[in-house]
């Protein structure tokens, strides 16, 4: 069953002068319950555009997004964005437990907020870092409690925007194995947006790529590698290789066109 | 602050003293205009030791304090608002736009038209002058909210109400402190004007009275009373900003 389906969406900015520019031109989509989706793109070709509107947050120009078979306006209940920014996106005035609260606060309160919290710092490896605040952090650490805020809304669905862009390479792989490991034991579903060839190889089960703007889908592949996957075993597989080697020259190609 | 610190400052500061003192033994500076600091601060000590000083002291800091008060809190509210809501921003800034440049001293005498000289008419000139400055910096702050902060509270389901108080008031908070900072400075300053346009009460009273009334030494020393009361407001200000703000870059330990 399809999860979230994107049909025909198409996304027009508006521009200074002359007609609006068309960024994404009938984006057709589908991400079946439990899948893990990697969207791969050149940079600026409308990756976060996609997700945002997968999300919720940004309203499509024309065609529809559905989630759970329902057609969404606004940020539905079942999908939680991770940004890419943690810098931006975590309240620097709160510490890290009032961080992760912040995903059911709204709804439970305050202090039931921040049980669930100290229970999804657990998850992530951050157990007994409440009290510090995001500043008091390593970079990979400062993903983790968004991640650890995004899980406490028990969301049926990730939609995860270069989560790992912004942290140095081991962290990285750290970070990747982490997000395996909740997405198998939580039976998510993911869409995750990456420039990052290996990393969508390693995690997706299917890959989107994306075309220059105005952005289509070019290929969607199987990636077909068996799981569990291991951030540094997989990466030895001929398959892992044979698919690298398909998606950089493809990227490549086009971006020098 | 460190005593290392403030010490070259100090010495500037007791080096003018000493200067004054002795061009006024030398007579290079009229007494009846500027008596020597020797002659000032017995005077100053008497007022404290007498506590002849706590009264008009307390009259004014009350004018401070409501001033303060009821200006931040519709300053901020107003810009909360104006911020928030764009309706609310079109339909209030040609008009904060057009009293915001009125230095609001020159309100004093209309005000005391329609309020007479009582405490009302004064907490109003202190509540005008400090409202602008708070709304001002509350509506840049309230816009300059990070998106991706605002998206993330989306994403999550926060609705419109617990955003502003969660979200948007504590990342505001900067910016209108900076705000009440400077309008501060000016609720002291329009407490003064007030209290002298309508000769009654408090510290701007009575420097004023002590001018006209040849009295210039107890006039020096309410004048340093009122810097003392100045630097203590600020201090104060400042600690309670410090402590709201301790996550910022800047003020990080």
């Amino acid at each position: 069953m399809d999860f979230l389906e994107l049909n025909a969406v198409t996304k027009d900015f508006p521009s200074r002068s002359g007609p609006p520019a068309r960024v994404m031109d009938g984006v057709s989509l589908a991400v079946r319950q439990g899948e893990f989706m990697a969207v791969l793109g050149p940079s600026g070709c409308g990756k976060s555009t996609l997700l945002q509107m997968a999300a919720g947050l940004l309203p499509v120009s024309a065609g529809e997004v559905r989630i759970a078979g329902r057609r969404i306006s606004a940020p539905p209940p079942e999908a939680v964005y991770v940004f890419q920014q943690y810098t931006r996106s975590l309240l620097p005035w709160r510490n890290v437990r009032d961080n992760v609260g912040f995903a059911v606060e709204h709804r439970l309160g305050r202090r039931r907020a921040r049980d669930v919290a100290e229970v999804q710092l657990g998850q992530v490896g951050l157990a007994g870092f409440g009290d510090h605040f995001p500043w008091q952090l390593s970079g990979g650490m400062q993903q983790r409690v968004a991640i650890a805020r995004a899980l406490a809304a028990e969301p049926a669905m990730l939609l995860m925007d270069e989560p790992f862009s912004a942290v140095d390479a081991l962290t990285r792989l750290d970070l990747q194995a982490l997000i395996l490991d909740i997405w198998t034991r939580r039976q998510l579903t993911v869409l995750l947006v990456t420039h990052d060839v290996e990393e969508a190889i390693t995690l997706a089960d299917r890959i989107a790529v994306l075309t220059q703007r105005p952005a289509s889908v070019a290929q969607l592949l199987e990636v077909g590698i068996a799981r569990p996957r291991d951030p540094v075993t997989t990466r030895e597989l001929p398959r892992f290789l044979q698919l690298r080697h398909q998606l950089l020259n493809t990227l490549l190609a086009r971006h020098e066109a | 602050m460190k005593l290392s610190r403030i010490w070259p400052g100090l010495v500037v500061l007791a080096l003018l003293l000493a200067g004054l003192e002795a061009a006024v033994n030398a007579g290079l500076i009229r007494r009846a205009l500027m008596p020597a600091p020797s002659a000032i601060a017995p005077v100053l000590w008497g007022l404290l030791e007498s506590g002849e000083v706590l009264e008009p002291l307390f009259a004014t800091l009350r004018l401070v304090f409501a001033g303060f008060a009821i200006g931040s809190v519709l300053g901020i509210a107003v810009g909360l608002a104006m911020g928030w809501f764009p309706a609310a921003f079109r339909l209030l800034e040609p008009l904060v736009e057009l009293l915001r440049p009125i230095p609001k001293a020159a309100l004093v005498p209309a005000l005391m038209l329609f309020l007479g000289i009582g405490e009302t008419m004064k907490i109003t000139s202190v509540s005008l002058a400090v409202l602008f400055p708070v709304l001002v910096n509350t509506l840049q702050g309230v816009r300059g909210v990070d998106r991706v902060m605002l998206d993330a509270a989306r994403t999550h389901g926060w609705g419109p109400a617990h955003t502003l108080l969660h979200l948007v008031l504590p990342a505001a908070l900067p910016f209108i402190l900076a705000g009440m900072r400077i309008s501060l400075g000016l609720a002291l300053v329009l407490a003064v004007l007030a209290e002298m346009l309508t000769g009654q009460g408090g510290l701007g009273f009575l420097i004023l009275d002590m001018q006209r009334s040849f009295l210039i030494r107890q006039m020096y020393a309410w004048l340093v009373i009122l810097a003392v009361v100045g630097l203590a407001l600020n201090g104060l200000f400042l600690f309670v900003e410090r402590r709201a703000l301790h996550w910022q870059p800047a003020l990080r330990p």
